[in-house]
Parts: structure tokens; sequence; C-alpha cells
């Protein structure tokens, strides 16, 4: 497709690029890019890439605008408040550009959907704000070869990446998993509102660069931002030849749900006790009246191997449906094996309103380790 | 000898809302164990209790990959350490 009297005017500034000019115009308005996630990222990235004249975008996202959106998420206003994302998202970038064609893809992206979704774009922009969705995306950008350009924020923090399929590495060469409860979110921890506008419009800037062919991508180079020192540094990211999608043995040949992981700023609130820090708690307690409830949250049978006196055995995957057994009065120190599911445990149990929990850093690993060697930990 | 740590910003809450600390070590074993002295539970995050660095966690002597907590750490270097970030 060539461009209209109108599209000549309308971009005049990038016709006025000799790197760019009326093939790289071109170029975008033939583009089908997919922006996954109409929020932090994907409000700046999806506006600076209409009015680049990208010929189609793709938005993917299923919440409704709220009031607390609007501090960074600049593609909405206090009118759209209980609106779905998708349609006002796709009303303003008309509205900026009636040039373009916008597809709003109102759903939530899962292993049965993510391909056909994005099947029919050239380019996806990852801005989700869930971890399962990034490994999601990667993995089915990986499947399908197509490239991705992907950005996350935490507070003060962001990075972006761009991973071309048969070119660099992918998101999983990058962090292989992320290990649940440890990985941070920014719903609660916070985020600073213009972040994302920097991290949106880098990504932005990568989709222009790839469909026109221009410049350098960020391709094995992890671009990391610190929005307090204003300070970016560049590090070299390798694909991995035991990468779980891209590497040489692939376990994963087809998409796939992951589970859901608990944010940092419940990890804030957790109280993290050392082994000795423990030992210290329950020798100072009186015993039978202690204000403690230590729930170890093993398996059964890592339990019974051994467990520390007084501890109750309320395995991880009962605990939510279980928490009604903890007394208020008690604090809850949960305990696993390496730290791990006790550190979720006490996620869970913030999200259930409990105030103050505890767990034992490094697990009964490190109660053996520290406090008691002839304390046999099970096999996890 | 002192080197200097980035500290991603999930884990400052560990540091005291600290973006770079200094810290003592000739390899990267000695400087996580140096910032745990510091500040406690720290190292944990970063590693396991095999002491295997975490999957979602990337190390970093300059701009070179760790890939052993053995490798060497120089006065004046800087180590990155970098966490996967999940916000959008």
């Amino acid at each position: 497709m060539t461009l209209t009297a109108s599209e000549l005017s309308r971009y005049h500034r990038h016709l006025a690029l000799p790197e760019l000019g009326r093939a790289g115009q071109e170029r975008l308005k033939n583009a089908r890019v997919v922006v996954v996630g109409a929020g932090g990222l994907g409000s700046p990235a999806a506006l600076y890439l209409a009015a680049a004249g990208v010929g189609t975008l793709g938005l993917v996202d299923c919440d409704r605008v709220e009031l607390s959106n609007l501090q960074r998420q600049v593609l909405f206003d206090t009118a759209a408040v209980g609106r779905l994302k998708t349609e006002v998202a796709r009303e303003r970038l008309l509205a900026l550009n009636p040039e373009i064609t916008v597809i709003a893809h109102t759903l939530t992206l899962r292993a049965e959907n993510v391909l056909e979704v994005l099947r029919d774009y050239d380019l996806v922009l990852d801005g989700t704000d869930r971890l399962a969705t990034r490994y999601l995306v990667n993995d089915a950008c990986v499947l399908l070869g197509k490239p991705l350009v992907s950005a996350a924020i935490h507070r003060f923090e962001g990075h972006a990446m761009t991973y071309v399929p048969g070119r660099g590495p992918c998101y999983r060469c990058l962090f292989p998993a992320a290990e649940e409860g440890l990985v941070a979110s920014c719903s609660e921890a916070g985020v600073l509102g213009v972040l994302p506008g920097v991290l949106g419009a880098i990504q932005a800037t990568e989709a222009v660069k790839i469909v026109t062919g221009i410049g350098e991508p960020i391709v094995g180079r992890l671009v990391t931002y610190d929005a307090l020192e204003l300070r970016f540094v560049e590090l070299p990211v390798a694909r991995r030849a035991d990468c779980a999608v891209c590497g040489e043995h692939r376990t994963i040949t087809a998409p796939q749900d992951t589970g859901e992981v608990c944010d940092s700023a419940a990890l804030s609130r957790v109280r993290r006790l050392t082994a000795i820090a423990l030992r210290d708690l329950l020798t100072s307690e009186a015993s039978g009246s202690s204000g403690l409830a230590l729930i170890d949250v093993r398996e059964p049978h890592e339990f019974d191997t051994r467990h520390l006196q007084g501890a109750r055995n309320i395995p991880l995957a009962d605990l939510e449906r279980r928490l009604g057994e903890l007394e208020a009065a008690r604090m809850p120190i949960f305990l696993c094996r390496s730290g791990r599911r006790s550190l979720t445990a006490c996620a869970i149990a913030l999200r259930a309103g409990i105030e103050a929990p505890a767990h034992l850093e490094g697990g009964l690993l490190a109660w053996t380790a520290e406090v008691d060697p002839a304390f046999e930990v099970a096999p996890g | 000898m002192s080197c200097t740590v980035r500290i991603p910003s999930p884990l400052r809450s560990y540091t005291a809302g600290a973006a770079t600390v200094a810290a003592e070590g000739e390899t990267v074993e000695d400087v996580l164990a140096d910032l745990e002295r510091r500040f406690a539970g720290i190292r944990f995050r970063m590693v396991d209790e095999q002491s295997r660095i975490r999957r979602h966690i990337r190390l970093y002597v300059n701009t070179v990959e760790v890939t052993a907590l053995s490798q060497p750490v120089a006065a004046r270097d800087t180590v990155h350490v970098i966490c996967a970030l999940s916000g959008g």
C-alpha cells in the first residue's frame, strides 16, 4: 500500500529522514503490531505507534480503566474510568490517527488462545504486568518466530530488551524461570508514573526500527534504567544452550499456563527470621503459652520425617482453605525446607489479612546448618 | 578490596533504599557474604541453598555475566545484580 496525500502530510517529519523515508513509512503502514497489556507501558507505546502510522495495531487487555491507572496510563482520561481499556484505547488511537486500523482483543492471554491472537501480527510488544503472561508471550513468539519487544518496570527501575528468534536470546534465556514468591510486581510496591513512559517509548522505538529495518535493535543487550539516578546500563545477554524454549533440547513445544506469583510489596511486609533469630524467639517464649504459631507448609511425608517441636503441618497447597485454623492472636511463622514455600505462604497469609506473617529464611536447611546439625530435613 | 554493588529495585528494602553499596571481597562469593553480614537475608534472595544463582536473578562483574560465584572481583569493579521485574 502506498501513501495517500494526507498521509504524506501527516508523516512529513518521518519522510524528511533519509534513513526512514517513503519506503520506511510504507513499511510502517503495512505493518501489523500487537501490544500486550494496555497499561503503563502499553499506553505510550501504542500512542507512539499509532502516531507513527503503524497500519494495524492490536491491543490485548481484559481490564477496565481504574482511577489509580491514570497516574501513568496516558491512553485514558478520567471520563474513561469503568470502561474497557481496549475500547477506550481504540477510540483514543483512532482519534489520534484515523488512517490506521486498531483491533481490540478484550481477553486474557492463555495457552489455548495465545498463538491464535499473536499469529496475525508481524511484531509483538509485551507490556503486561503478570510474569506468567511474559513467559507465555515469549514462548508463543519463539514458537511462531515473531520478534518480541519486552519491557518491565518496578518502582523507579525498568528493563527493556528485544528478542528476535534465531538472532539472539529469548526472555527465558534472560531469566529461565521466575521462582514463585520471589519476583517483584509493582501493583502494590508502587511505580513512578513517568517511568513506563520512558520504557514504553523505548519499546515503540524498537518496533519502528524493526519494521523499517533501520538502526540496531537491543537484541542480546539488556537495557536497565534507574529513574532516580537517571542512569542507563547495558548488559550483554547470550542465548542459553539449555533454554527450555529456544535451546538445543527444548522441553517447551507448545504454550503453557503457569501459576501466579506473589509480589514484592507483600514480601516487604514479611518478617524474615534467620534460624538463630527463630531459635532465640522460641527459647524466649514460655512453653505452652506461646504467642507464636509454627506452621510447617511442607508435604506430610516431609513433615513426618522430622519437624520442629510444636509445629503444625498445613501443606502449602491447603493453606488458603485452612487459614481459618490460624489463631488471630498468634503470629504465624511459616516453615519449609528451603524458605521458598514459606515465603509464598506469607504472601497468601497477607492477602488474607494476616498482618505480620514471618518465615524462616533459608528454611529448615538453615536450621540444620546454624542451630541443630542433627536435625534431618527430608528431601523436597 | 572494595567494589561497588548495584542493588536492583526489588532488593532495596534490604539496603534501606540504597541503589549502590560498597562491598569487600575478592570473589563474587565474598562480596555476597559481605552483603549478607550487613543486610541480613539479601544473599538468599540472589542465590539458593545450594549456592546457585536464582533463575530470575543475573549477576555481572562490570559487563561480564557471573556463571560461578568463584569469579574474581577486583577493586573498583561494579557488580550488577539484575532481578526480573514483572510490572507493566
